[in-house]
């Protein structure tokens, strides 16, 4: 783990819904830094509790949410801790967060230019015409054609792309310090997903911003990432930078994320991962992903595994990086899969 | 959008045409004859009948009506109630009062209902929410004309909080007080609709991500609620008023008969039993007139609150 | 976060034949569903169980089902034996002597008290208390409550709701009137429902044209306002069972047949009605086992929703006088009666209203059940 100027800092996390059939356990000890200027992408399937986390960042958990443990340390504040008010100061403010589906995200009844502006009115205390100023100078920053006509149209006169660059400006109003990118591209089209994550890039590497990027699609974590987290049924079970995950994976899991990756050059069938994910009223015990690993050893339904580090930067939880265990290598063909990334990578820059 | 009122204006001319049309073919088929007082000799019989065109073929006697409604503007006058009086004249002094009580109550309800509507929605499963509830299924199962009859009994009979019936006074004071029960009888029920299905629509507003966005934008929840989930929920509320506007003067028949209202439900009555035919043709089409107009009118006003349908966008 | 160091304690004591790949007896495979497969009538019924309003709103509406078909029977009175001598008498329960409302009893003002002990006047026993006792220019007077059946000489008659202006039971009359009330309320709904529903699959399944007249057609009734059509309905064919129960029908079934519509319009390009058609099904079948068993939730729904308010039109035509024609009675019809002597004798107006306010509510409260328990997305609609 890189001791290099964290920015933001989740300790032991841990979030529970109180659900009609019990305590459903979202989040269990999840701990990571976020460094000044980095994007830290957080990939895991469904349910894996990667929104959750990053709601809980951001203060806008459900009502029927508790964080049962752990702190998130930000600028010297545990954010769990704070009122309502103050949460106010930070939010929209200095840390902003980007929706997954736009169209839902914005008010279909308000003008695009008011949603914008009234962030701006909120925490800058601008004046109407300053902050539409600001507001046409953004939406053209992040390459919205006719900001003055735009701004007075509805959401539903814009296309998904445009909407979700309305989104992005609405995040960016007040130059916060940290974005929270929540699947900002899943909802969009093929075509237009590249365009978006560019964006991103760009307007993070010309603010200096830090970036948490939650995904599920690893061809996107490997274009955006500088360090990634891969969680599994409310942990993190391996991080390292980008060069980690992807050329040296050590988590079964990771393994059979990277296999399920579609590939343009290979010719085998699409790898899926069998089995479902636990069940989280009654996370299973030891490791939570060893009834669907096909290289599960004993200990890993007795005992959870412990953080193993393969290098500075290189963690993963699992038994097989353990002396005892036996020697066990990643599959043939992610094997092959990876080579041929790394060759790719001549031309093909994942930074 | 002057196209589409226009459109809409024809549509309506169309359909009151048609509703004049059945309604004077409907009431002229009818069995009973409209002077079947046995002690009319049968030579005044005749007379009147050749005054008034009764003795000529049907299609004929439709065809004299509506000359004379569409160049003369002339309705017919009263044959019964107040013979010889012009329909309109009739009506005259009956309409406004009807209106009246109908268009308060239906005005006055909606905010009140909105504001409990939203109450509850906030205040989801807690004891408001459900004291909101009992009472929303209550004035929405029970007849207003219980309302109204436990009202005259206990409020007006009992306490003597007002007076019993309708009263005509020059005092405008002592007039309003006495329409006050009656429209508080007709608002309850729209109040509770209008209560039960804000509820609904905000508590899906409240799930929704713009009210996580704007809350992420720093706005606390009663802030992002207020900004942006209430104005929401108002539009598709608007659904269901529209059909209360539709049946605007209809609900008020019984109340004013109850608390012996002179208005148009009374003179309606009166006129059919007394079939008094162009009269009733008259009532009848200030009953669609009022009725399509108030639909027209909220209808336009959709288009001004959501822009979704001002710009021609799909509705949700 | 727990990093792993060898020198840990909490690792020494690790086995090394824990780290062995674990043997499996079968193949890792996808959740295989372990609960039993709930039809989606079964499914709705179990949700249904959980409301336990709704569950007491169906129990009392089978109450109030029984008495209407028995309660006529349950006393020797018929419900048009006429008797003006016991016109307008209160309601009298054996053994509720203690309720002023169910014994029978009026109170009566003003009365001179020299006068009570004329038997001639006050029959025997039929003063039951004497209060407010005044005098006015030297003489006593006071009020007193006296049990009405003795005092007018039907000291054996139990009227367990009282009589109307003719002296005819209303306990037979209430109930009866309730039967024929939810008789019109039932056809009412039923024969909107039916047309409503094979109305709305014509003109969703073939569309095109015939949907497009069909439609406009539909719009036009529908512009018509209620209260018009019903009055002219009436006034045309007068204000028998069948008539009355048709100007409920005339302009409500527009309502189904849009909802029916709608439910076409959604299902018949789906993948499998397509299939279907490819394998040759005919219209007919398509249309009944393929198409309309979607929209049987909303149907049944609508129709639970459609009840009480047919029960509220057809008094509301009963109050405009456009009732079921008498001696026959419907609650709207008892209701606008007693509303006239409400201030005299408001007994009359308590026992229909409260009936028929019970009979609302609970049809609400179940039809609220039914439709959260077929469509729980829809929940406080």
């Amino acid at each position: 783990m890189s001791k290099n100027n964290p920015i933001l800092q989740v300790k032991d996390l841990t979030v529970s819904f109180n659900a009609f059939a019990g305590k459903v356990q979202a989040v269990r000890g999840v701990s990571f830094d976020l460094n000044k200027g980095e994007t830290l992408c957080i990939v895991g399937e469904s349910g894996s509790g990667k929104s959750v986390t990053n709601k809980a960042i951001m203060g806008i958990l459900s009502k029927n949410a508790v964080i049962d443990r752990g702190e998130i340390l930000y600028d010297g504040m545990d954010l769990t801790k704070l009122t309502e008010e103050q949460f106010c100061q930070i939010r929209g403010k200095r840390i902003a967060m980007v929706f997954q589906d736009p169209l839902s995200a914005l008010n279909p009844i308000m003008k695009v230019g008011k949603q914008i502006t009234e962030t701006l009115c909120v925490h800058q205390k601008l004046s109407h015409e300053q902050a539409k100023k600001r507001a046409l100078e953004l939406m053209a920053a992040v390459g919205i054609p006719e900001p003055e006509k735009r701004f007075d149209q509805y959401p539903f006169q814009f296309s998904g792309g445009m909407r979700q660059r309305i989104v992005i400006v609405i995040a960016l109003a007040c130059n916060p310090e940290i974005l929270i990118c929540d699947e900002p591209t899943t909802a969009l089209d093929v075509t237009i997903q590249s365009k978006i994550l560019d964006l991103i890039k760009e307007i993070k590497q010309e603010r200096n911003l830090s970036v948490i990027f939650i995904t599920h699609n690893m061809g996107v974590v490997a274009n955006m990432a500088d360090r990634i987290c891969v969680m599994y049924a409310g942990k993190i079970v391996e991080f390292g930078t980008c060069d980690d995950i992807f050329y040296h994976p050590a988590h079964p899991y990771t393994w059979a994320l990277l296999s399920a990756m579609p590939d343009s050059e290979s010719r085998e069938r699409l790898f899926s991962i069998p089995g479902a994910p636990p069940n989280m009223l009654m996370p299973p015990k030891g490791d939570a992903f060893a009834p669907r690993n096909h290289y599960a050893l004993d200990i890993d339904f007795k005992e959870e595994p412990p953080f193993f580090k393969l290098s500075d930067t290189h963690y993963a939880a699992t038994w097989l990086l353990h002396p005892y265990a036996p020697r066990v290598e990643m599959p043939e063909e992610l094997k092959r899969r990876i080579d041929r990334m790394v060759e790719e990578d001549m031309e093909y820059e994942c930074k | 959008m002057a196209r589409y009122v226009m459109q809409r204006l024809l549509a309506m001319l169309l359909t009151l045409f048609i509703i004049v049309t059945v309604a004077f073919l409907v009431i002229r088929l009818m069995p009973s004859s409209i002077y079947d007082d046995p002690t009319i000799s049968a030579e005044v019989l005749d007379m009147i009948q050749a005054k008034y065109h009764l003795d000529r073929p049907l299609i004929e006697q439709y065809g004299i009506f509506m000359k004379n409604v569409l160049l003369k503007g002339d309705w017919g006058i009263s044959m019964k109630i107040q013979p010889n009086i012009p329909v309109f004249q009739v009506l005259g002094g009956k309409v406004p009062l009807t209106l009246f009580i109908n268009l308060v109550s239906l005005l006055a309800s909606i905010p009140i209902g909105l504001v409990f509507g939203a109450f509850a929605a906030i205040k989801k499963n807690t004891m408001t929410d459900h004291g909101i509830s009992l009472f929303v299924i209550l004035f929405i199962s029970i007849p207003s004309f219980i309302y109204a009859t436990l009202l005259q009994y206990f409020a007006a009979y009992k306490f003597g909080w007002f007076p019993i019936t309708y009263t005509v006074s020059d005092m405008a004071s002592v007039k309003y007080l006495s329409l006050f029960l009656p429209t508080l009888s007709l608002a309850l029920d729209p109040m509770a609709k209008v209560a039960r299905y804000m509820r609904a629509e905000l508590i899906e507003s409240l799930n929704s991500e713009y009210i996580l966005l704007a809350r992420t934008k720093g706005f606390t929840r009663s802030k992002a609620i207020f900004r942006h989930a209430i104005r929401n929920s108002c539009i598709p509320v608007l659904n269901i008023v529209v059909p209360m506007f539709a049946n605007v003067l209809g609900g008020s028949l019984v109340v004013e008969s109850i608390f012996a209202i002179p208005g148009m439900g009374s003179l309606m009555i009166k006129s059919i039993n007394a079939n008094d035919h162009y009269l009733t043709i008259a009532i009848l089409l200030i009953y669609s007139l009022v009725s399509l107009m108030t639909v027209l009118v909220v209808d336009l006003l959709y288009a001004v609150i959501d822009p979704r349908v001002r710009m021609g966008g799909k509705k949700q | 976060m727990r990093i792993f160091k060898a020198t840990d304690p909490e690792y020494l004591s690790l086995k090394r034949e824990d780290f062995k790949l674990h043997t499996r007896e079968e193949e890792i495979h996808d959740a295989k569903f372990e609960t039993k497969p709930v039809g989606f009538f079964k499914d709705a019924m179990l949700r249904f169980g959980k409301n336990t309003a709704s569950i007491i709103a169906f129990a009392i509406i089978c109450i109030i089902v029984i008495l209407s078909a028995f309660g006529p029977m349950m006393n020797e009175y018929g419900y048009n034996d006429q008797d003006l001598d016991r016109a307008n008498l209160p309601a009298r329960i054996k053994g509720c002597e203690g309720i002023n409302l169910l014994n029978g009893s009026t109170v009566l003002k003003n009365r001179r008290k020299d006068n009570l002990d004329n038997t001639e006047k006050y029959p025997e026993g039929c003063i039951l208390d004497v209060f407010n006792e005044t005098v006015v220019n030297g003489v006593e007077m006071c009020d007193i409550r006296i049990d009405t059946y003795i005092y007018s000489g039907y000291g054996d008659d139990y009227f367990w709701f009282g009589t109307d202006y003719l002296g005819r039971d209303l306990w037979t009359r209430v109930w009866r009137g309730c039967r024929i009330s939810l008789i019109i309320a039932f056809a009412a709904v039923l024969t909107n429902v039916g047309f409503g529903v094979i109305y709305g699959s014509i003109a969703g399944y073939y569309g095109g044209m015939t949907d497009m007249v069909m439609m406009r057609f539909a719009e036009i009734v529908q512009a018509f306002p209620n209260i018009v059509v019903m009055t002219l309905f009436i006034m045309y064919f007068g204000n028998g069972l069948f008539a009355i129960i048709m100007a409920l029908v005339v302009r409500d079934w527009v309502g189904t047949a849009t909802l029916i519509r709608a439910q076409f319009y959604r299902f018949k390009d789906s993948e499998y009605v397509l299939a279907a058609r490819t394998l040759g099904t005919k219209d007919a079948v398509l249309i009944f086992r393929h198409i309309l068993p979607n929209a049987i939730g909303p149907i049944v729904t609508r129709t639970m929703i459609a009840i009480p308010s047919a029960i509220f039109a057809e008094s509301f035509l009963a109050y405009i006088g456009l009732g079921i024609r008498a001696p026959e009675a419907s609650l709207g019809v008892l209701l606008s009666h007693a509303q006239t002597v409400l201030l005299q004798y408001p007994y009359q107006t308590v026992f229909p209203a409260v009936l028929i306010s019970v009979l609302m509510i609970s049809f609400n409260l179940f039809g609220n059940g039914l439709r959260d328990a077929f469509d729980p997305t829809q929940r406080g609609t």
